[in-house]
């Protein structure tokens, strides 16, 4: 099984902490990187796309909240590029909101495959990558 | 007098004989008509008979002429004869004398009654020697001539010669002794011609000629007329000298002249006429007799017909004379109802029938009749009767005078409406009984009909609940539109039984204006009575819904207010749970690294990591505290307070940022300009603002930041506004005041100071709007309650 390419979008820096050792404990992602917010992911996706397609993710984690562009609209974006990505890209929203509304609203965005509340836990990491 | 009588008698015989009189007036004209035209007839005839006369005479006197103009010729012949007797010349003077008179067709000289001389001789031969006296007929007349020693006209004769002629003959004495005859000889037809017989009107009459026969003395006539007179018409005359006798007849024999018959017959008409006409006229009279007989027997069957209806009708009627009040007749009816007889109430008098609480207004109303004041009275009035009941009775009094004339009598009607009157008081009494259990009702009970659109009813609650009387709204219209509330009046008459044209129950809720100015809620409930389907009335109840509605209304201030606060409280519990939830679960993953850490570096490194958790746990908490310390403070101290100071005290504050991001400040506010508030948020709200603006400022430009304060809508505003970076508040606009949220990856946002300010402000009781535009900069508004 090829290692996956693993993007996480939180401005939470103790959670990127977190989750880059959680990664490494799983073992299953070849890369991961990091962003403080939706905008720096969509940039960087954005030269993925034009330079590199090798870096294109697999999975995306992304965070709700968060400042210059949240999670939802990062969505958004997502939508509006998504003829050039050809690769099916994972996105799973992580969140420490256990609100229903954030987890209905996920549910309108069909590239959302799963809403996930922190804390986090490698099994997860492991069943996201085992899920096709 | 007494002819009078009789002439009056006279006439009246007459007049009661349409038909003998029309007779007998025919006949007295019809007499006088023929004795008039009888005499008329009569006169004519005279005047015809003198005109007969006159002809006849007028002949008669040609004819004696001519025969005298004969004796003359026989005279004249006479003197031919000698002393002898021997005729001298008798040829030339007879010639002589016949020329000399014409009509003599034969002169003759009759010696002895011997025809012995005849001239002419032509054609009488025949006569020659014929004795007259010895032929029986002739002789007769000879004899006659001789006896009168005149000349006498014999004939008229049938000639032996031919043809009809008359003999004149003379006697001749000689020596006083009879000689003979001179005779002349005229044809009957020349003497007629000479007497002038022919030159009469022959279509009216002719002549006739008689003689009177010698022997048998018959009547002989010789015209070949008409010989039987008998019938005719006629006048005669005789003849001298002979026994002739001349006849003028009129050929019509008897007449009745036309105008006469005609103005006979034109009378008789007339007179049938007039018969006819007064027979007409006299039976006019009996014609009128005869109707008003007729009319007579209907009024006797109307009269009778009424006093059966009088006697027999349900009500009683009674007449009574006007000014006494006495009783003149009444029917059985009325007797019947008082109990009393007829002498009775003579004698008691009509007024002792009426209840004497009754009788002032019976008699005042009398007295008005009377004076023809009114023309009719009615009233409901009560009655004693006999056995000392109390009737109630409907009086009706029409007088039966004319107007205009003097108060004779007037007629009374009296039914008995004692039932009716039990049951209009066991009506009224459970009218009361409703009235009072309406005005018990805690609502002010209507109705209002629909057809009039006028208020037929308000219960007496309204006197209670709005302080008006029921005579002003009853009475004044548009009364209860004029007591609505200003701002409920539209609606409210829109859904009044007024303009409502739904006809379908409902209730609805507006205010009133009390007597006392007092605004009160009322309820509204309607209903509508139908009748053949036509809503008539609308009826309903006002309840005074007053409390209610005060209490409903502080229900729904507090409903709002838990509803606020319950937002408020769903908004914390999420911060709360998120922001918790992000530290915890963070703790969680790190207590998971710890524990599966491989290494002793990792371990501290995760411990380290714990620690920051910790702190920033620590920071969430104090905000958090913070946030239900703004809302759960209650007793919040408001006062006036100096507005600039409190700048002053956020620029004092803030001096190092200032100084260094080298802001200005506009502050249109006077030095004494005072708002209510509470002084340390006010302070936090001022500092909150003013340090957001420096650290959002634009990079590129001096930072302004201008703070104003005015008043919109009665509420004072306190503005602040920068010319700074901005947000983009289509994307961010709701979330601007919310708890960590943060805007651009500014190491200093924290995300907390707009969420308290909003806070802060709200718990005053007012709002903080923003305006903003990316680049340009922002503007807050405080309200200030």
């Amino acid at each position: 099984m090829n290692k996956k390419i693993i993007w996480i979008i939180d401005d939470d820096a103790i959670y990127q902490t977190i989750i880059n050792k959680l990664i490494q404990k799983s073992g299953v992602f070849s890369t991961h990187s990091s962003f403080m917010n939706g905008k720096e992911a969509i940039t960087t996706l954005n030269n993925t796309l034009e330079n590199n397609d090798e870096f294109i993710p697999d999975i995306i984690l992304l965070d709700i909240n968060m400042p210059v562009m949240d999670g939802w609209e990062f969505m958004e974006e997502i939508k509006r590029i998504k003829s050039k990505i050809n690769k099916r890209i994972i996105i799973y929203i992580v969140s420490s909101s256990i609100a229903l509304e954030d987890r209905n609203k996920s549910k309108t965005f069909t590239d959302i495959i799963g809403y996930i509340p922190k804390p986090i836990s490698v099994a997860d990491l492991l069943s996201i990558v085992s899920e096709k | 007098m007494n002819t009078e009588k009789n002439w009056t008698s006279f006439i009246n015989w007459f007049a009661i004989r349409p038909r003998t009189t029309g007779f007998l007036l025919f006949i007295v004209l019809s007499i006088g008509i023929i004795s008039v035209s009888f005499l008329r007839n009569h006169i004519l005839k005279e005047e015809e008979r003198n005109e007969m006369n006159i002809i006849l005479a007028e002949t008669h006197q040609n004819m004696e002429q001519s025969l005298k103009n004969c004796y003359t010729t026989t005279v004249s012949l006479a003197l031919t004869l000698n002393n002898d007797g021997i005729p001298q010349n008798f040829d030339a003077v007879s010639d002589q004398l016949i020329k000399l008179n014409p009509i003599v067709s034969v002169v003759q000289l009759v010696p002895n009654g011997v025809i012995k001389y005849i001239y002419p001789m032509k054609g009488n031969e025949s006569a020659l020697n014929l004795n007259v006296l010895d032929s029986k007929y002739l002789r007769q007349d000879a004899e006659k001539s001789v006896e009168s020693q005149k000349i006498y006209f014999a004939g008229p004769l049938n000639l032996k010669q031919g043809g009809t002629a008359i003999v004149g003959r003379l006697p001749i004495y000689n020596n006083k002794k009879f000689w003979g005859f001179s005779a002349v000889i005229i044809k009957l037809e020349t003497l007629l011609k000479a007497s002038g017989i022919h030159s009469i009107d022959q279509s009216k009459y002719y002549f006739q000629f008689s003689k009177r026969n010698p022997i048998n003395a018959k009547e002989q006539f010789f015209l070949p007329f008409k010989s039987d007179l008998s019938e005719s018409y006629y006048v005669s005359h005789p003849i001298s000298d002979s026994d002739w006798k001349l006849y003028l007849i009129a050929k019509k024999p008897f007449t009745i002249y036309t105008p006469v018959l005609f103005g006979g017959i034109l009378g008789f008409i007339i007179a049938i006429l007039f018969g006819l006409l007064t027979t007409k006229l006299l039976k006019k009279p009996e014609e009128l007799k005869i109707m008003l007989k007729e009319q007579e027997t209907k009024l006797l069957k109307n009269e009778l017909k009424f006093k059966t209806i009088f006697e027999q009708a349900t009500i009683g009627f009674a007449i009574i004379e006007a000014h006494t009040g006495n009783l003149l007749q009444a029917n059985n009816k009325f007797y019947d109802m008082l109990g009393f007889t007829h002498e009775e109430i003579k004698e008691k008098g009509i007024n002792s029938l009426t209840h004497p609480d009754d009788l002032d207004n019976t008699l005042l109303h009398i007295k008005k009749l009377n004076e023809g004041l009114i023309t009719e009275y009615f009233s409901e009035k009560r009655c004693l009767t006999k056995s000392g009941k109390i009737i109630w009775i409907n009086l009706t009094i029409s007088p039966l005078w004319e107007t205009n004339e003097k108060p004779t009598s007037y007629i009374a009607f009296i039914k008995d409406i004692t039932e009716r009157k039990k049951a209009e008081a066991l009506v009224e009494k459970s009218q009361a009984r409703f009235k009072s259990l309406i005005d018990t009702i805690d609502g002010i009970v209507w109705e209002y009909d629909l057809e009039t659109m006028t208020s037929t009813f308000i219960s007496k609650k309204i006197e209670n609940l709005l302080g008006y009387s029921v005579e002003d709204f009853l009475e004044i219209p548009g009364f209860w539109e004029d007591h609505i509330h200003p701002e409920d009046r539209e609606f409210a008459i829109a859904l009044s039984a007024k303009e409502n044209k739904n006809y379908t129950n409902h209730d609805y809720e507006y205010r009133m204006i009390t007597k006392n100015g007092k605004v009160i809620w009322i309820r509204d409930i309607m209903n509508y009575v139908f009748e053949n389907g036509k809503p008539v009335i609308s009826r309903g109840i006002m309840i005074d819904i007053t409390i209610m509605k005060e209490a409903e209304k502080d229900l729904n201030n507090s409903l709002q207010l838990v509803t606020e606060q319950n937002k408020r409280l769903l908004n914390f519990s999420y911060i709360v749970s998120h922001n918790l939830r992000s530290h915890t679960s963070n703790i969680e993953s790190i207590i998971y690294l710890i524990e599966s850490a491989d290494t002793e570096d990792e371990r501290n490194e995760m411990m380290h990591l714990l620690k920051s958790v910790s702190n920033s746990l620590d920071d969430t908490m104090k905000h958090l505290n913070e946030v239900v310390n703004i809302n759960t403070n209650i007793n919040l101290v408001t006062k006036p307070l100096i507005l600039s100071k409190y700048i002053s005290k956020a620029k004092d504050i803030l001096t190092e940022q200032i100084l260094l991001n080298d802001v200005s400040f506009i502050t249109n506010i006077p030095d004494d300009a005072m708002i209510n508030y509470n002084s340390a948020y006010l302070e936090s709200i001022i500092y909150n603002l003013i340090s957001n603006a420096i650290r959002y400022k634009h990079p590129q430009r001096k930072l302004i930041i201008t703070i104003n304060l005015y008043k919109e809508n009665d509420k004072d505003v306190v503005e602040i506004t920068d010319n700074g970076m901005g947000i983009d508040l289509a994307k961010n606009g709701d979330k601007i005041f919310g708890m960590y949220k943060t805007f651009s990856n500014n190491p200093d946002a924290r995300g907390i100071g707009l969420f308290i300010t909003k806070n802060q402000i709200d718990a005053m009781g007012g709002t903080i709007t923003v305006d903003s535009k990316p680049n340009v900069g922002s503007t807050f508004k405080i309200y200030i309650k």
